[in-house]
């Protein structure tokens, strides 16, 4: 039997009524629901760990004024943490990559009362404190590479200080301590020398390297190569620390590339302008040239022995100028291989030491700016996150 | 066998001395030698003047060559041509005197400037004020002759509150030492 759908025996009015009234009833509902299900307090969670330190990170120190150490993945564009520090401050990671080394300075009542100087340690994971190795002194500086520099694969470190007199104090972190202090004068910006103890440009033009071993520590000079006071070396170089060579820049553009070891041999130079095609830079008032300058004007990558040099227009003494161009140099070949202009004008670079390398430029405008340092794209444009001296992990 | 002697070669020498010369001798050349006296000064010898530096403007650098001697709340004013940081005279010091309850640093880096009204060249302290957090004014950054930290006495940025109570950097104050 066929059915038949029989009429509603209730009028179409009554039926938009009812159907009205089942739809109110409907939304109704729905905060009835969610005032029977609110959301949960957030439970109590530890801080974010890190994984040990990558290739890819760049650690920013955050300027003269602001104190810490930003620490950006160049992969992502992403701030990761900081690692704590107060002004003035040096930062060094561990090659084992278990801790990250600050120097630093701090007083018993803020800047009063009692100067403490100290190694302090942060373990890589958590950023939170280890330990504290107190020395007997520091530079207050910040913005340098190379006052607090770490050698022997993670056991020595050595901390520059000028209290004015010029001294390194050499630091056992394996055990934790002080170890002693070796007088160094006239010299500064050390490179760690494998088997034999650092190296340090000096003012009279030469390089000194210190034997640490010996209990009086024996220090030879090489013969003066550079004018300290009339076209200086730039004391953010680069440095290989496997390889032991330093790569030098001068005022000028001079480069040289130094051997390291007991008897350190340093290159004749070459321009860095000639290398670019341009006419070599002089010290002379009126002259106009590129020159290199900013407050951490080269970075060299030491896969391919390729160094970023920022250049900037001018006359001489403007070291300090940032940089309107990226000169790319292949150091061995004595060429400039690409020529970048920076919208941006940057005081310091740094380079990723990966095969695939990224660039960081620290903007005038305050933006990191991170670039593929072959195809010279940028990746990310990271504004109010520039600083002071970029450091990256090197092997 | 023949010994060492010197009062035998004392004698010979004097003798030899002697033979060699007369009273009126000594008396001539003494008159030649005053006589051609004010010659001396025009003859080619080395003297201090003869290295007075070229002060001409194409000698100058840049900062000297558009430096101004009348305000020293600006960067451009002849004595800050190696200052670094905040310019005590906009932080309620002046050229050469700290803020009130800033403690002058005993010691300083130098920088030699050249005074555009005399176009003499002097030695300039940069003494910094210490004690009291970074004024953050009027920050300049002269680099005429700046160099690197192996020269700490030309470099401009190391804190120099060294010998002050406090090694808290407040401004830098440009005083003068003298013609350099």
């Amino acid at each position: 039997m066929m059915k038949v759908q029989g009429k509603s025996p209730l009028s179409a009015r009554a039926r938009y009524t009812a159907a009205a009234v089942s739809a109110l009833a409907l939304l109704g509902s729905v905060p009835a629901a969610h005032a029977a299900d609110p959301l949960q307090p957030d439970p109590e969670l530890e801080a974010v760990t890190l994984s040990a330190p990558k290739p890819s990170w760049v650690f920013v120190e955050r300027g003269f004024v602001v104190p810490g150490n930003s620490i950006y993945d160049t992969e992502t564009g992403k701030m990761l943490g900081m690692v704590e520090a107060s002004t003035l401050s040096d930062l060094s990671i561990d090659p084992a990559g278990k801790a990250y080394y600050v120097s630093e300075s701090i007083w018993t009542k803020g800047w009063r009362g009692t100067r403490q100087d100290m190694i302090t340690v942060y373990d890589s994971a958590t950023l939170k404190l280890k330990t504290e190795i107190a020395i007997p002194g520091r530079i207050l500086i910040g913005g340098r590479k190379f006052n607090f520099v770490i050698a022997d694969e993670g056991k020595t470190a050595y901390v520059y200080n000028l209290d004015p007199a010029s001294s390194v104090n050499v630091v056992d972190l394996a055990k934790g301590k002080f170890v002693k202090k070796i007088e160094l004068p006239g010299c500064a910006s050390l490179m760690p020398v494998t088997g034999v103890g650092f190296s340090a440009l000096c003012s009279d033009g030469s390089l000194a390297t210190v034997k640490t071993a010996a209990a009086k520590p024996e220090i030879t000079r090489s013969a003066p190569f550079f004018s300290a006071t009339n076209d200086p070396i730039f004391d953010n170089f680069g440095y290989d620390g496997a390889k032991q060579t330093a790569v030098f820049l001068t005022y000028t553009g001079q480069v040289y590339t130094a051997k390291l070891g007991a008897t350190p041999t340093i290159s004749e130079p070459f321009s860095i302008q000639a290398a670019a095609g341009v006419s070599p830079a002089d010290t002379k008032p009126l002259d106009v040239h590129w020159y290199p300058g900013a407050r951490q004007g080269l970075a060299y990558h030491l896969g391919t022995g390729h160094a970023f040099v920022l250049m900037h227009t001018g006359e001489y003494w403007t070291h300090k100028e940032s940089g309107t161009e990226l000169w790319e140099l292949d150091v061995a070949a004595k060429k400039v291989v690409k020529r970048i202009p920076l919208e941006d004008p940057a005081s310091a670079v740094a380079v990723t030491q990966e095969p695939n390398a990224k660039l960081i430029l620290s903007g005038e405008s305050g933006t990191l700016h991170i670039l593929d340092a072959k195809t010279f794209e940028e990746k990310f444009k990271l504004e109010k996150s520039a600083g002071g001296v970029l450091r990256t992990l090197e092997p | 066998m023949k010994t060492f002697n010197p009062d035998a070669m004392g004698e010979k020498l004097l003798r030899r001395f002697a033979g060699g010369t007369s009273r009126r001798g000594i008396l001539a050349r003494l008159g030649l030698a005053l006589v051609a006296a004010p010659v001396f000064p025009v003859l080619p010898v080395s003297r201090a003047s003869a290295a007075k530096p070229d002060r001409s403007p194409e000698a100058k650098t840049t900062f000297a060559r558009n430096a101004q001697s009348k305000d020293d709340t600006k960067c451009d004013y002849w004595r800050y041509c190696a200052i670094d940081g905040s310019l005590c005279s906009c932080c309620g010091g002046g050229l050469n005197r700290c803020p009130p309850g800033a403690e002058h640093s005993p010691v300083s880096w130098v920088g030699t400037c050249i005074n555009p009204d005399d176009g003499r060249a002097y030695l300039i302290a940069y003494r910094d004020c210490c004690g009291k957090a970074y004024c953050n004014k009027c920050d300049c950054d002269g680099t005429d002759r700046e160099t690197q930290l192996y020269v700490p006495q030309l470099n401009n940025d190391v804190i120099w509150c060294f010998g002050t109570t406090s090694m808290e950097y407040h401004c830098s104050t440009a005083v003068l030492v003298g013609t350099a």
